[in-house]
């Protein structure tokens, strides 16, 4: 008779009170940036969301929308996602500083936002020193050169410099941990010889644009874009994307979601090289990269690493094309219809916030189908254990 | 007696049918192929009740780890009989590379 594996301690688990308190407190923390990111992204699209007598922190969320959007939530969900990979107590300090960031900008406090960010990318950088001391390949080596880059951003951000010199390091850290990702599955494809030297190069070429962009913001800008879009040609030639499209289910969404958004970087790159020529594309330069790569990347992984972080599981199904579509729909829309009409922008900011609003009850509505369907199945008792072995280096 | 398999299976011969098929019922949806395809499975033997399996991730980086070892317990308890227990261990060495890739996935990848 086998022993019920729920009655056994399991790796993964929030054992203690104490840690899950700390679980919360963080997830609370994310919500919140997350949430006032976007109040302060649809203020900053004219989107009147408090007449007279608006909350002090709704001014401070419009204020600090990229440090919010970049830092406090994707940075935090980022680092989060590789404490959770590396096991360590210690890894869980950088996620923890970027979470508590939020609060401490939301409060008119950007000198303690800016320490903790610092703090986390510092913390950031030792975890991915970690990774890269048990797995030395070029995808480990981008992820440190991507925390590197959170890093400068972060300390550029407390420093007081202007967001010219912060904002293209912050995407490019989000770049470069995206473009790391995918490299490490073209692994799984015959690489093209000089495919991965011209991405190095490429990030190598973003990671100087980002640098030139705080003395020259015209030819940092120029490089920066040109960068963004050699990017988008890479992956749009070399991600499995283009394979696993033609396969079904949760991988097919994946790989709509992630050629999607490469088409966005595009977008971005071009966008963010015009705005450097002194065109009015700035808005289309930010959200394309933001919304359409960034935000496509994460709907696209959600239901993948929502239950690894969070452990809890999801039924994928189709209503997860409804938020990707939204997505992308509003942004066409939002970038591509305000050169009409002005009102187009804080429309299309209203519906790019439907449609993250969206996503998120399309996630909670597959984890409830997910436990209804386990619940249906009669399931015997489990008594599995495992463990990991020390690993090299 | 399933042979051709580029890992130990040492297992008694009732057993590695239903157990095999478990494993490539354990998908990494990510690349839309079961983990014995990718080849992170190192090693499957059993010691006395306990089926003891070897299994690697392809970056040091990821952190659905927990969730594939999750999916191979719960697909192993589904066909195993109640007297056998399972225990999975991560293991990095040697590291994954593209050669342990089954013929048909790297069809399938366009090798």
């Amino acid at each position: 008779m086998r022993t019920p594996a729920r009655e056994q301690p399991r790796r993964g688990d929030a054992a203690s009170p104490a840690t899950r308190v700390l679980a919360v407190a963080l997830l609370l923390c994310i919500a919140s940036a997350l949430l006032s990111a976007v109040a302060g992204g649809l203020l900053r699209a004219g989107v009147p969301l408090a007449r007279a007598g608006a909350p002090d922190w709704l001014g401070q969320a419009a204020l600090q929308h990229a440090a919010l959007m970049i830092c406090a939530f994707m940075g935090t969900v980022i680092a989060v996602e590789r404490a959770v990979a590396v096991k360590l107590a210690l890894a869980w300090l950088a996620p923890a500083a970027s979470a508590l960031a939020g609060p401490a900008l939301l409060l008119g406090q950007p000198a303690l936002g800016g320490a903790l960010l610092v703090l986390s990318g510092a913390a950031f950088v030792a975890v991915n020193v970690v990774v890269v001391q048990r797995q030395s390949e070029p995808h480990t080596w981008l992820l440190l050169a991507s925390a590197a880059a959170w890093l400068a951003g972060n300390a550029l951000f407390a420093a007081g410099f202007a967001p010219a010199a912060v904002v293209p390091w912050w995407f490019a850290f989000l770049v470069m941990t995206i473009a790391a990702e995918r490299l490490e599955m073209t692994r799984l494809m015959r690489r093209r010889r000089g495919a991965l030297p011209a991405l190095v190069g490429l990030l190598a070429l973003l990671a100087a644009a980002s640098a030139w962009s705080a003395f020259d913001p015209v030819i940092g800008g120029l490089l920066y874009g040109a960068a963004l879009l050699g990017l988008a040609v890479w992956l749009l030639a070399f991600d499995i994307a283009r394979r696993t499209l033609f396969t079904q289910g949760l991988s097919r969404y994946m790989a709509v979601c992630l050629l999607g958004g490469y088409g966005w970087l595009a977008v971005g790159g071009l966008a963010w090289a015009a705005t450097a020529l002194g065109a009015p594309a700035r808005d289309t330069a930010l959200h394309a990269l933001g919304l359409g790569f960034v935000f496509s990347m994460m709907m696209g992984h959600a239901p993948v690493i929502l239950p690894a972080v969070a452990r809890v599981k999801l039924l994928f199904g189709w209503p997860f094309y409804l938020p990707l579509a939204l997505l992308h729909g509003s942004l066409l829309m939002r970038l591509g219809l305000r050169a009409v009409d002005a009102g187009w922008l804080p429309r299309g900011a209203e519906l790019n916030a439907a449609a993250i609003a969206l996503f998120a009850l399309t996630a909670i509505g597959a984890v409830l189908a997910w436990n209804r369907k386990d619940a249906l199945q009669a399931r015997r008792p489990r008594a599995s254990r495992r463990s990991e072995s020390s690993r090299p280096g | 007696m399933i042979e051709d398999l580029p890992f130990p299976f040492e297992l008694p011969e009732e057993l590695q049918l239903p157990v095999l098929e478990a494993l490539q019922r354990v998908v990494d949806p990510e690349v839309a192929m079961n983990i014995v395809d990718v080849g992170l499975v190192y090693g499957v033997k059993l010691a006395g009740h306990e089926i003891q399996l070897e299994i690697t991730m392809t970056s040091a980086a990821c952190p659905v780890a927990d969730v594939i070892m999750d999916d191979i317990e719960r697909e192993l308890d589904r066909v195993l009989p109640p007297e056998y227990t399972v225990r999975t261990e991560l293991v990095w060495d040697p590291p994954w590379t593209p050669d342990r890739m089954s013929e048909s996935a790297r069809n399938f990848m366009g090798w």
